[in-house]
């Protein structure tokens, strides 16, 4: 699904140029629930961003779902992540102005659908994370959880193989974490996502199946592990 | 596809400010169509000018009056089918400051010449028959409330009469002007009852007339009709200068000279501020909806998409506020016509100044969302992600 | 009770550069605007009310307001100028009093186009009660009873054949221009020439006005003598100080500029006052948890609704600044309008007094005040807590 090759990325901050991924090199298989780890710095969001799309690798190669990413306009990149790849952010990044569904319909507008397909799908998503009901809330009406649900729906939506998660649960308390995740390991299971989520979380991290660790841009090792189920505990 | 609920709510996001800017723009629009229709309005007489009518002068001076038996002199010139002359009377209402034109004319020649004068109330018939009578205009019916079969007193100026009594003039018809080129704030009353007061020594002022004003028959050329007449009087007595109705009318409004400049400076002042307020407006609208146009990068929305939601943004704002402003400048256009009296009786907001007036909306929306469209367009997400919400 | 520090605001306004520039802009035109309104006022109202003479009167035909009205016979004149025992004698004993007449005849601009030009006859003694008012400038003064004019130093080079040498024809009469002169007044834009050869070239018998000068000039006598002259069988007048006169004549014009200004003031200061309530808004809404600290630390309302009102107040002075150095390229500028009581064009200069510049400073404070009231209302009335809160 994923496959990174000797891939560079560095900014330059004050004159100083700071090498973020130094040459890295991963692969992350079909259906695989990855936890990115690793200290602050380490380059995992750097990753992330690449992995989706959201920026441009210095050099190597990044391919996703048989894309390569590297040689794509930034037109293209935005087409690409339109139908191929959903987000969930740590500050869920809803549209304030929007209600749930709006938020959520959203990313259907760049779809060739119909107005009254596009409402089936956008409710037909809001029921899968269990907020039905909400759907015309604004953001500031709903909680932490309920609003990261929102973009759960809003990354489900479009029906993408690959959903990518920077730090989703890092704002919310321990039970709304629990659901969230609990809700990433079902999409995994029963909808067979490939799912790659940043976190310095270990907790949140222990529901993976797949722990990825970095720092100062290297991969340090990949470990494979039982997760636990959210509803355990 | 354009996310236009996104350009909708963010409008709404901050409703203050959305509303202020908004009500600044019905302010200057509004005032913006107000003047530009002012300055057409002088214009009229020289736009809507006709070419089969020509003006006879003095060529020294318009103060200068042109003898009685010119009219019978310039009707017999070769292509001239109707004369009618026009003679300042200037006198005033009451007041001083009820001022408004009034012509001594030829009751019997008016109409034919003037198609635009429509009569309204009263029979124009009576007012041609009736030595006494006088023909008034519609905004001064408006204004002083003039009605048929009133005598209306007028005090002389440099035509008085040396018994110190005020002149009278019954109202036998109204008229309403359907051009720019007649004034619906005149009082025109019969040459023949000044001719007469004249010779009989009953008043003050100079003999003669002003203008003869000449309708050029069907086929002829109104240029060589006008130099016949101008040779005509070569040797004098008195040199003339015979012009088109557009030429006649243009003198006065160079006359009244930089008015026009005037009130097109007060309108760039107008067009400045609101544009500054404009752009002001979007630059914070843009400042706050950084993080959601990454938010929309990141969904996929292209860059261009992300240019159009924010510039379509701007242009709905000002077309929110401007279009009101248009539209309460044509909701107000008879009233506003009321309120300025005689000063400006045919005062209009025509469909030009509606489109121009919208013209103007869309280019101010245009000029305050293009650069922050700009800027937001060319934002890489992972940088607008980070801005604060 | 401790005031915020005013350090706190200017550093916001700098801060938020853009948006503080912007805003003093737009307040900045608004202000502009006006303030041009009242210079075109100021300058018109300078040329005529302040160049008018306290000591000269005027003489009109009853009923007229203006001299284009005004209408005596030679026997008029000769009565007005011998036998009104109330007008001064110079040192050989001849009245001090000029018969003028005055029309507007039809000239043609330089920069193309027609316009009215007061041509003035007048007589030997009009230069004599204009004294040094009156400079000629160029080439000479013209001849008594000769076919030579002067010109207004105003009209010279604007008007077709208004330069010394030039011949200007008055119906079939034609003039020469001996010199320039320069007047202060109205006269600036006047064409002047002997009275007689004036009114035959003309063919008009008529004369217009007669100014005099007073044995006796205390306005109680002017104004015993006013309704003596009204009621004179002979020759009714009315007899008003030149300065009454000229301001008379201008009174509905400068009145009017008055009136455009204040209604442009109040129309455009609202639009302005809402522009700058957005910026003060704005910086309000960035700065709540700025606030949230300060009323935390135990600042009280008051203190921080000032704090908001002196920074509203400096973008006020900012855009009275901008204001002020947007109009004052216009000071000086020449333009020409009618005069509508005499339909002649009169050439006067936009003026920027400083009542024109304090008129627009303070115009530009009570705009930036009215604009700061309910922000910086708003802003006292946050809660602690909540402002803390929210980021």
């Amino acid at each position: 699904m994923i496959t990174l090759r000797q891939v560079v990325k560095s900014y330059s901050r004050g004159g100083e140029t700071l090498v973020v991924l130094d040459h890295l090199d991963l692969t992350v298989a079909d259906g695989q629930f990855c936890a990115l780890m690793g200290p602050s710095g380490s380059g995992k969001s750097t990753l992330l961003n690449l992995v989706g799309g959201l920026d441009h690798a210095d050099s190597g190669v990044v391919e996703v779902g048989g894309e390569d990413l590297t040689s794509m306009s930034n037109d293209e990149l935005a087409g690409w992540r339109a139908s191929s790849v959903g987000f969930v952010f740590q500050g869920f990044n809803l549209i304030p102005v929007l209600t749930a569904i709006e938020n959520v319909t959203l990313p259907l507008l760049l779809a060739p659908l119909s107005g009254k397909q596009r409402r089936e799908h956008a409710e037909y998503a809001l029921e899968l994370v269990g907020l039905k009901d909400r759907m015309h809330h604004r953001p500031g009406q709903l909680s932490g959880g309920q609003e990261q649900r929102v973009a759960i729906a809003r990354a489900l939506v479009t029906d993408p193989q690959l959903i990518l998660a920077d730090e989703p649960t890092g704002d919310l308390d321990r039970n709304s974490a629990d659901q969230v995740l609990g809700l990433m390991q079902r999409l995994n299971s029963e909808m067979k996502k490939t799912i790659v989520m940043v976190t310095h979380d270990p907790a949140a991290a222990a529901h993976a199946g797949t722990l990825v660790h970095l720092d100062k841009g290297k991969l340090v090792r990949i470990e494979q592990q039982t997760p636990v189920s959210a509803g355990a505990r | 596809m354009v996310p236009f609920r996104v350009i909708w709510r963010n409008l709404f996001g901050h409703p203050v400010r959305s509303l202020l800017t908004a009500a600044s723009l019905v302010v200057a629009m509004f005032l913006l169509c107000v003047l530009r229709s002012l300055v057409v309005t002088l214009d009229a007489g020289v736009t809507e000018a006709r070419t089969d009518r020509l003006v006879v002068q003095s060529a020294a001076s318009l103060f200068v009056t042109l003898p009685e038996n010119y009219r019978g002199k310039v009707a017999a010139v070769e292509g001239v089918k109707h004369v009618c002359s026009w003679t300042w009377f200037g006198a005033y209402y009451q007041r001083r400051e009820n001022f408004f034109a009034q012509f001594s004319t030829d009751q019997d020649t008016l109409l034919a010449m003037y198609p635009e004068m429509e009569i309204v109330a009263g029979d124009y018939e009576r007012f041609r028959l009736n030595r006494n009578s006088c023909i008034v205009g519609e905004a001064l019916v408006k204004s002083y409330g003039f009605k048929l079969g009133d005598k209306v007193p007028l005090i002389g100026t440099f035509i008085q009469r040396l018994d110190g009594q005020p002149w009278e003039f019954e109202v036998a018809a109204v008229y309403r002007s359907k051009a720019g080129t007649l004034d619906s704030g005149t009082l025109f009353f019969h040459h023949e009852f000044l001719k007469k007061a004249r010779e009989e020594k009953l008043c003050t002022g100079e003999e003669g007339v002003n203008t003869y004003v000449v309708k050029v028959a069907d086929g002829n050329d109104p240029i060589t009709v006008a130099s016949r007449i101008d040779s005509l009087f070569e040797n004098g007595p008195q040199k003339v200068q015979t012009t088109t109705e557009a030429e006649f009318n243009a003198q006065f409004v160079s006359m009244i000279g930089n008015i026009p400049f005037f009130l097109s400076a007060i309108g760039s002042g107008v067009l400045f501020a609101i544009v500054m307020a404009v752009v002001n407006t979007m630059l914070m609208a843009s400042r706050e909806q950084t993080r959601a146009v990454g938010i929309l990068k990141a969904l996929g929305f292209t860059s261009t998409t992300v240019f159009l939601v924010f510039l379509l943004q701007a242009i709905t704002l000002s077309l929110l506020g401007g279009g009101t402003g248009v539209a309460l400048a044509l909701a107000t256009s008879d009233a506003l016509r009321d309120a300025l009296g005689t000063t400006f009786p045919n005062y209009v907001v025509s469909h030009d100044t509606v489109v121009v007036g919208l013209i103007v909306t869309v280019v101010v929306g245009l000029i305050a969302g293009l650069v922050p469209a700009l800027k937001l367009a060319k934002l890489n997400p992972v940088n607008a992600l980070r801005a604060e919400q | 009770m401790a005031l915020v520090p005013l350090n706190y605001n200017l550093r916001s306004l700098i801060q938020r550069r853009t948006s503080t520039f912007l805003t003093a802009l737009a307040l900045g035109a608004t202000v502009a605007t006006v303030a041009g309104v009242l210079a075109l006022q100021q300058g018109f109202e300078t040329l005529f009310t302040k160049s008018g003479r306290d000591d000269v009167v005027v003489f009109l035909r009853k009923g007229a307001a203006s001299e284009g009205e005004s209408a005596f016979t030679r026997d008029d004149t000769r009565y007005l100028v011998n036998s009104i025992t109330e007008i001064a004698k110079d040192a050989s004993g001849k009245p001090i009093a000029a018969v003028e007449s005055f029309l507007a005849l039809r000239r043609r601009k330089m920069d193309g186009g027609e316009t009215n030009v007061p041509v003035r006859g007048v007589s030997p003694m009009s230069f004599d009660l204009m004294g040094d008012r009156l400079k000629i400038t160029s080439g000479r003064t013209f001849q008594p009873s000769s076919d030579e004019v002067i010109i207004g130093a105003k009209l010279a080079g604007r008007i077709q054949n208004t330069l010394v040498g030039d011949t200007i024809v008055f119906n079939m009469t034609p003039f020469k221009v001996v010199g320039i002169f320069e007047n202060d007044g109205p006269a600036g834009s006047e064409v002047w020439g002997d009275v007689e050869r004036i009114i035959e070239a003309l063919d008009r018998p008529l004369f217009n006005r007669v100014i005099a000068k007073l044995a006796d000039s205390s306005p109680d006598a002017l104004a015993a003598f006013n309704a003596r002259m009204q009621a004179d069988v002979q020759s009714p007048c009315e007899v008003k100080t030149e300065a009454e006169y000229l301001a008379g004549l201008t009174g509905m014009l400068s009145g009017l500029l008055q009136f455009v200004g204040s209604i442009l003031g109040s129309v455009m200061g609202i639009a302005a006052v809402f522009t700058a309530t957005n910026t003060m808004l704005s910086a309000i809404a960035s700065r709540t948890h700025e606030i949230g600290i300060l009323l935390a630390t135990g600042f009280r309302p008051i203190p921080i609704f000032l704090s908001f009102m002196f920074e509203s107040l400096v973008l006020g002075v900012f855009g009275g600044a901008i204001g002020c150095l947007l109009v004052l390229p216009v000071n000086g500028i020449e333009t020409g309008t009618s005069n509508f009581a005499t339909f002649t064009e009169v050439a006067f200069a936009f003026k920027i007094t400083p009542q024109v510049l304090t008129s627009a400073v303070i115009f530009s404070l009570v705009l930036g005040l009215l604009a700061g009231a309910w922000p910086a209302w708003k802003a006292a009335m946050m809660k602690p807590t909540e402002a803390l809160r929210r980021s």
